[in-house]
């Protein structure tokens, strides 16, 4: 445990974490190779989270280069401690993929081309590795304590790039029960997944209002 | 849509759809700057942020990119590097109304010949051998002489960068050499060529101005004193930017590569003036190996 770290709240970094913050230092520093090293790394992730949200190859294509030029101009504004490089990187090709399928779609509000990678998701994850050591089946069996319309209402986010008002007028639910339904769903996950004991009962109150 | 000034109770009720993703990007931003100013703690957004990573580990199918993807990225990127040269990269004086010097010495910001070497055996495609040719062409163009304007611009930046992955599938050819084209005086216009085995040479340009009636641009390849010989003409849109592959006419090093600005197409010598122009240099050592 890396107790001196205190601003990483007890989250120990992996070895894989440690070299792709120095990989991703380089590619900072303008080192080509390094960006080719990063991408190399993470390119199959990224292309088929791409492909699951634009469900369009091409489109998936410019997305993840649009993602990894935003790291190459941003590298310098990774924020060690909160999630891994990984994260960071696999978050702007979601965030970039969002866009482009809401581009898509006229009904919704039309996102700002935007060149600085957003923070979102980036918030600290401090069980990424535990994450990580988990298999498939496991994480499997964790999304099989969702019911089926929290499952459908996080995919339809995640996956599909909808609002919570989208997914609303999607499934002819009132906005309230698909707010819940994500938050729900969400809590169930973490609970399945990294057990109840960092903090997570004070987080009961957000599981909100019914359904 | 212009929201209020987020609560700390609103960030809060938001941050499951904000780590999924699931909210306007307005609102999004909205939670974003109440997260950076706000004093109370939010340990829901970290509670949630890392559930997201477990969702890209189930139910995704993976999928291999082409592998001209990797070309793309890494041509947009040095693209990108020499139109914004980071503060740690030493900028070269631009060569004023001449064309660019031989990149024989520009240091490059790679690795040794051997770790190359290994490097190479790895990746049999050769994505890496391309991406050591654009770098030395950034190394000696890191200043005015290319300086690309794709702030605000980036579907312009983008045609460029299709352009300039039209030059690297070129320049991967055995027995390729790549050009720099500097912008002339008063001009405008620069960009970067590969030079095939053939002799003819696939130019990557931008910020041309777009050509009108039967305005065109003018390819020529000039060897010694010989008289330039013309190797195609190529119109510009509003893009400014343009890819292009010329006849193949012999090309060797030392030849220069230029672009004139002409009032009709088909001209045996150039009367426009001379917008960009480059010298073949000796092949790169990487070529060799």
């Amino acid at each position: 445990m890396n107790e001196s770290q205190s601003s990483l709240r007890g989250r120990t970094a992996s070895p894989a974490d440690d070299a792709d913050r120095a990989v991703l230092a380089l590619v900072a520093d303008g080192q080509l190779e390094s960006l080719q090293e990063l991408y190399d790394r993470y390119k199959t992730m990224a292309y088929s989270i791409a492909v699951r949200i634009t469900s369009d190859a091409s489109l998936a294509e410019d997305v993840v280069q649009d993602a990894f030029l935003g790291v190459w101009r941003n590298a310098g504004r990774y924020v060690e401690g909160r999630g891994s490089v990984k994260t960071w990187v696999l978050s702007i090709v979601h965030h970039r993929a969002v866009d482009a399928v809401r581009r898509r779609r006229p009904t919704t509000e039309l996102p700002e081309r935007e060149d600085v990678p957003p923070p979102a998701l980036q918030a600290p994850d401090i069980w990424h590795d535990v994450a990580a050591g988990l298999d498939r089946e496991e994480i499997a069996a964790a999304m099989g304590t969702l019911s089926p319309v929290q499952r459908e209402a996080i995919e339809l986010a995640y996956w599909g790039g909808l609002t919570q008002q989208e997914i609303s007028e999607r499934t002819g639910t009132p906005l309230g029960t698909v707010k819940s339904r994500v938050r729900l769903g969400l809590l169930s996950l973490r609970r399945a997944l990294v057990g109840d004991e960092d903090g997570l009962s004070d987080l009961s109150d957000l599981a909100g209002d019914g359904t | 849509m212009t929201e209020p000034r987020m609560t700390h109770e609103q960030a809060r009720d938001l941050a499951a759809a904000y780590v999924l993703g699931a909210l306007e990007r307005s609102e999004e931003a909205a939670v974003r700057d109440h997260l950076a100013t706000c004093v109370e703690p939010h340990p829901e957004f970290e509670a949630f942020g890392g559930v997201v990573a477990a969702l890209d580990l189930v139910d995704l199918e993976l999928v291999e990119p082409p592998a001209s993807l990797g070309a793309r990225i890494m041509a947009a990127a040095a693209a990108d590097l020499a139109a914004h040269p980071r503060t740690s990269a030493a900028p070269v004086a631009p060569p004023a109304g001449a064309p660019a010097p031989a990149p024989a010495a520009a240091p490059t910001p790679f690795p040794s010949a051997a770790e190359r070497t290994a490097r190479a055996e790895r990746r049999r495609t050769g994505a890496f051998d391309w991406a050591l040719r654009i770098a030395a062409i950034v190394a000696i163009v890191v200043s005015g002489a290319y300086v690309l304007n794709v702030q605000g611009q980036l579907d312009r930046a983008r045609a460029f960068d299709q352009a300039v992955a039209a030059v690297v599938q070129a320049g991967q050819q055995p027995g390729a050499t790549t050009v720099v084209l500097a912008q002339q005086k008063d001009q405008h216009g620069s960009g970067i060529a590969a030079v095939a085995s053939d002799g003819s040479v696939t130019l990557a340009m931008r910020d041309l101005l777009a050509t009108s009636g039967t305005q065109t641009y003018t390819a020529w390849v000039i060897v010694g004193s010989n008289a330039p010989v013309n190797v195609g003409d190529f119109a510009v849109d509003a893009s400014g930017a343009r890819a292009f592959t010329t006849k193949a006419v012999p090309t060797p090093a030392g030849a220069i590569v230029a672009v004139t600005l002409e009032a009709n197409p088909g001209n045996p010598a150039p009367k426009g003036p001379i917008v960009s122009a480059g010298q073949v240099p000796s092949p790169p050592p990487a070529a060799s190996s």
